[in-house]
């Protein structure tokens, strides 16, 4: 019997080293310029983390929250406003043209869609191989070779080389986009909500297809998601995010055993488990409202219109740093595991 | 403890990739296909254009007689057997003028087509696609230019420059009729470049050149061939109008707009040499139309009005 | 959709779950007669109200199934916006809702609206009321849509993915709205959802359908325990949980649902199932009782099937 147990390593993290390293990245997107002019949805408003080698990095977060601009943004799809990304000590915010795009090769990304982010017009063979066309790899026999070789990695039959994508299922079309992220041989992949467009039943199968690729070809993982569930089951450090910041990051088990941010708690405590049993037991911490406009956040901590434990005027007016609170365990709080 | 080893799930998902899964493979272009045999005024429009165009090579090899040869029989003469369709005013053989009509026709409307497809698509691809000062300039130009008639730009270009060869008027023509296809294809540019599998693209080092050719391209190739399509009928209709005016191409070319002209005078005693290139200017129009919409409605059903 | 019997009783609350396509959602339909073309009911009741005045609902005339739909019956929707008119205030929405039946006086529907509006804790109802669908949150909007169904104090509340478009914290917010006006009002819920967890934290009863079938169905908490069919048992290994410690390999559910217009013979999930036996293939297995008020759709068992490999059992 095989039991593939990845249990949380003791070993001190912090001798870790950092693949990337984000510092005060900024994202605003201006919207409605004209007479008006000058308003910024602020998706991403300075934010600083760090993902290390070979881990997952789960970054969680509600609808609106940033999570998936920031993802692009890291992934060099969008310019950052302002800040610094980076990737084994290259600031990729400095890099243009031909240097980024050389880049590519070692930062891959997976898209939440799988039907929109695969070409229809393209046959199978020729959307996974295209990466070893643009960096001049393989062509011909080659890459047929080696599109057929990651095909067989990411569970596609090989004898549907040329194929269609509308030919295929939500999860087949999911391992489709795998196996274009992985034919490079990157070492970090940023993958955004990967599961949340399939199937339950389809899901697992590529839960586990991106954990038995990390294992095998040391992959590190930012791993974008709002199931909770799915990140804990995946990821070694999670990165809790709310509207343009992050509010708490720190070891999986850490941050649902003893999340310190109240929502952070609230978040956890809002996901139903399927068990009847402890369901009846559970008393979900329900928060007041909806994620407010990234437009005009809150003032102070932006949490604190919603937060059970606010006191004023200190959260309505100061800004909590994103701090060490031991062990660490990061959070932006003025008052850190006091729900 | 449930377990489901690694090797055994990816074996098993395999497996049932091939039993279950994918379907048979119908290609865009079969699909249209199947659906454009469903259309009976589209099946009838494509018969009838692929009988012009094939009409319209063999006169480049045969006529029944000479197209240009005057008094092969009496002049105005009625249809008979020698002369199907009749004999003109110089006594020509009106069914060997209108085959070389129709490959006139068709030559100035596949050409301009695709030359005027050519210059709208580059300038609405560069557009869209790159935005900014670019798409400003280009889309300055498309603005200016659909403000002036183009009958006024063409005939003022035939007149200047005096030249009337077939060629001299696909281009004059096409200087007027890239403008819908560059708006067309700056408007599936601006939309397709949004999409997630153009950010894809990027995201594997693409190149732009690779983009805007390998993913924005063939995915507005259905919209682009359904307007160049509707290109060709007005490329012919404003070729036959140039001719029916005396400054399409120069007599004794049989122009079907030439023709129509032609016989104009005669219209009271002898109006079959009016009638029968006007007729078929006519339902080769109707055809090309019609071909256009059931390619239209076969290209994207959802494009249907 | 194929042979689906089930009840539910006065002030139940009934999970029915299934993934995309195993009919989950026309079986709710069904209950309205909303199915759409090309759709129909071929065959079979549906019957509706206390033992002894039953009335079928398949046999009812169009001016009975309308005072039917909404007056004994509401449903709600995963999109909200797409089932409310964007041109009109929702305050009047609601109160047209009410007129279309008529339970209540033109009056009384107008002072009805706030407080149903306040019963589903929408804040400020007063002003609430006045605005349009477009300025309200997706989760206010879905408030507002059960407030809309609740208007005319229906005995069942069909919710159809009621919070599959809406983040987890809003998502509490509904479900914990579900099971209070459940047990204040006694409005039987019928749950439809391809979550297993949020049928465990809000349903008494659940139903597993499966490419048109009920496969399995039960008290939650019994099907929970001890499922019996294969594909309700690797559906709940298959999802990871929030309170699992250890990173273990997920249990995957091989292949794809069938397609409905060519279904494979015998039992229909046998192509996917770890456990299936040569009989699985050819024939049919009926809906069974296999332990009290729990039945499944199955040759084998899971009970069966992990004594016969133990290796397999484990907890879920």
């Amino acid at each position: 019997m095989t039991t593939e147990q990845r249990v949380v390593s003791d070993v001190d993290t912090s001798k870790q080293i950092a693949l990337v390293r984000i510092e005060e990245v900024v994202k605003h997107f201006p919207i409605g310029a004209g007479l008006l002019g000058g308003q910024v949805v602020k998706a991403v408003d300075g934010v600083s983390f760090e993902v290390r080698g070979g881990e997952t990095l789960g970054l969680v977060g509600e609808s609106g929250c940033g999570k998936s601009t920031l993802g692009r943004v890291i992934a060099q799809l969008h310019p950052a406003t302002s800040g610094h990304i980076y990737f084994k000590d290259i600031d990729l915010v400095t890099l243009k043209g031909e240097k980024l795009r050389r880049m590519r090769q070692q930062l891959q990304m997976i898209f939440q869609d799988p039907y929109a982010s695969l070409n229809p017009r393209m046959t199978v063979g020729d959307i996974i191989g295209e990466p070893l066309t643009n960096f001049h790899i393989a062509r011909g026999k080659a890459r047929e070779k080696r599109v057929n070789e990651v095909m067989r990695i990411c569970g596609l039959n090989p004898g549907f080389i040329s194929r269609y994508p509308h030919e295929f299922s939500g999860g087949q079309r999911q391992r489709i986009g795998i196996a274009r992220a992985l034919i490079l041989n990157p070492t970090f992949i940023v993958a955004d909500e990967p599961i949340s467009a399939l199937d339950v039943s389809i899901q697992a199968q590529i839960v586990n297809l991106l954990e038995d690729l990390q294992d095998e070809f040391k992959l590190t993982y930012l791993f974008i998601a709002h199931d909770l569930s799915v990140v804990r089951h995946l990821s070694d450090r999670v990165a809790v995010m709310y509207l343009g910041k992050i509010v708490e990051v720190a070891d999986s088990k850490q941050i649902y055993d003893n999340p310190l941010h109240p929502y952070t708690k609230a978040l956890l405590s809002s996901i139903p488990i399927p068990d009847p049993d402890l369901e009846a037991e559970r008393e979900p911490i329900l928060l007041k409202g909806e994620i407010p406009s990234p437009v005009n956040p809150p003032t102070g901590c932006r949490f604190h219109t919603r937060c059970p434990i606010a006191q004023f005027p200190i959260c309505s007016e100061q800004e909590p740093p994103l701090e060490d609170k031991g062990s660490g365990h990061q959070a932006a709080c003025h008052f850190p595991g006091q729900l | 403890m449930a377990t489901a080893p690694s090797d055994y799930a990816l074996q098993e998902d395999f497996v049932a990739s091939e039993q279950y899964e994918v379907g048979e493979s119908v290609s865009l272009w079969q699909d249209t296909w199947r659906r454009m045999r469903r259309n009976r005024l589209a099946l009838i429009a494509t018969a009838f254009v692929l009988f012009v165009l094939l009409v319209a090579i063999v006169s480049q090899f045969w006529t029944p007689y000479p197209i240009w040869k005057q008094g092969v029989g009496p002049t105005y003469q009625t249809p008979t057997l020698k002369h199907p369709l009749g004999l003109d005013q110089s006594g020509r053989d009106i069914l060997s003028r209108l085959m070389g009509g129709a490959a006139i026709s068709m030559e100035v409307g596949i050409g301009t087509a695709l030359l005027s497809s050519v210059i709208g698509i580059v300038l609405g691809l560069l557009a869209g696609f790159y935005r900014g000062w670019i798409d400003s300039i280009i889309s300055l130009v498309i603005n200016v230019w659909y403000g002036i008639p183009d009958l006024l730009v063409v005939i003022m270009i035939v007149v200047i420059t005096g030249r009337r060869e077939l060629l001299f008027i696909i281009i004059a023509i096409s200087i007027t009729a890239w403008v819908n296809m560059a708006r067309l294809v700056r408007g599936q540019t601006l939309s397709l470049r949004e999409r997630e599998f153009v950010e894809a693209a990027r995201s594997i080092g693409t190149r732009d050149f690779s983009i805007l050719f390998r993913h924005i391209f063939p995915n507005a190739l259905g919209p682009i061939i359904v307007q160049a399509t509707y290109l060709v009928p007005s490329a012919i209709i404003f070729e036959a109008f140039l001719s029916y005016l005396g400054l399409g191409v120069p007599p004794p070319n049989p122009s079907w707009g030439a023709m129509t002209a032609e016989g104009y005078r005669s219209l009271q005693y002898a109006p079959h040499i009016t009638l029968i290139p006007a007729l078929a200017l006519g339902l080769t129009l109707v055809a090309l139309n019609a071909f256009g919409d059931g390619l239209r409605d076969a290209l994207d059903p959802r494009m249907r009005r | 959709m194929d042979g689906v019997s089930f009840h539910v009783d006065r002030g139940e609350t009934v999970g029915i779950v299934g993934e995309s396509g195993s009919g989950k959602s026309v079986t709710a339909m069904s209950i309205l007669r909303l199915v759409a073309e090309p759709g129909r009911i071929a065959s079979g009741r549906i019957l509706f109200g206390d033992e002894g005045k039953q009335k079928d609902v398949v046999q009812m005339t169009d001016d009975e199934i309308r005072e039917f739909r909404g007056n004994d019956v509401a449903m709600i929707f995963q999109d909200p916006m797409t089932s409310m008119n964007p041109v009109l205030k929702v305050g009047f929405q609601i109160k047209e809702a009410m007129a279309a039946h008529e339970r209540f006086t033109p009056k009384q529907a107008r002072d009805r609206v706030v407080p149903m509006l306040k019963r589903v804790r929408i804040p400020a109802p007063e002003d609430r009321a006045k605005n349009y669908p477009h300025q309200f949150s997706g989760g206010m909007r879905q408030r507002a849509m059960i407030a809309m169904g609740l208007s005319n104090e229906p005995h069942l509340l069909i919710a159809d993915e009621p919070t599959t478009a809406l983040d987890v914290t809003v998502q509490a917010q509904i479900i914990e709205l579900l099971r209070d006006l459940n047990r204040d009002l006694g409005t039987a819920v019928i749950l439809i959802t391809h979550n297993l967890a949020v049928v465990a934290s809000l349903c008494t009863r659940v139903i597993v359908m499966y490419a048109g079938r009920i496969v399995e169905e039960g008290p939650t908490r019994q099907i929970f325990k001890s499922p019996q069919h294969p594909y309700t048992w690797s559906l709940l290994r298959s999802i990871p949980r929030l309170d699992e410690y250890q990173h273990e390999k997920l249990l995957t559910i091989s292949g794809l649902p069938p397609d409905l217009t060519n279904p494979p013979p015998g039992c229909k999930f046998h192509p996917r199932c770890r456990f299936r036996v040569d009989r699985c293939l050819e024939e049919e297995p009926p809906l069974g009782e296999v332990d009290p008020g729990q039945k499944a759709r199955c040759w084998v068992l899971m009970r069966n099937a992990l004594a016969a490999q133990p290796q397999q059992a484990g907890q879920p």
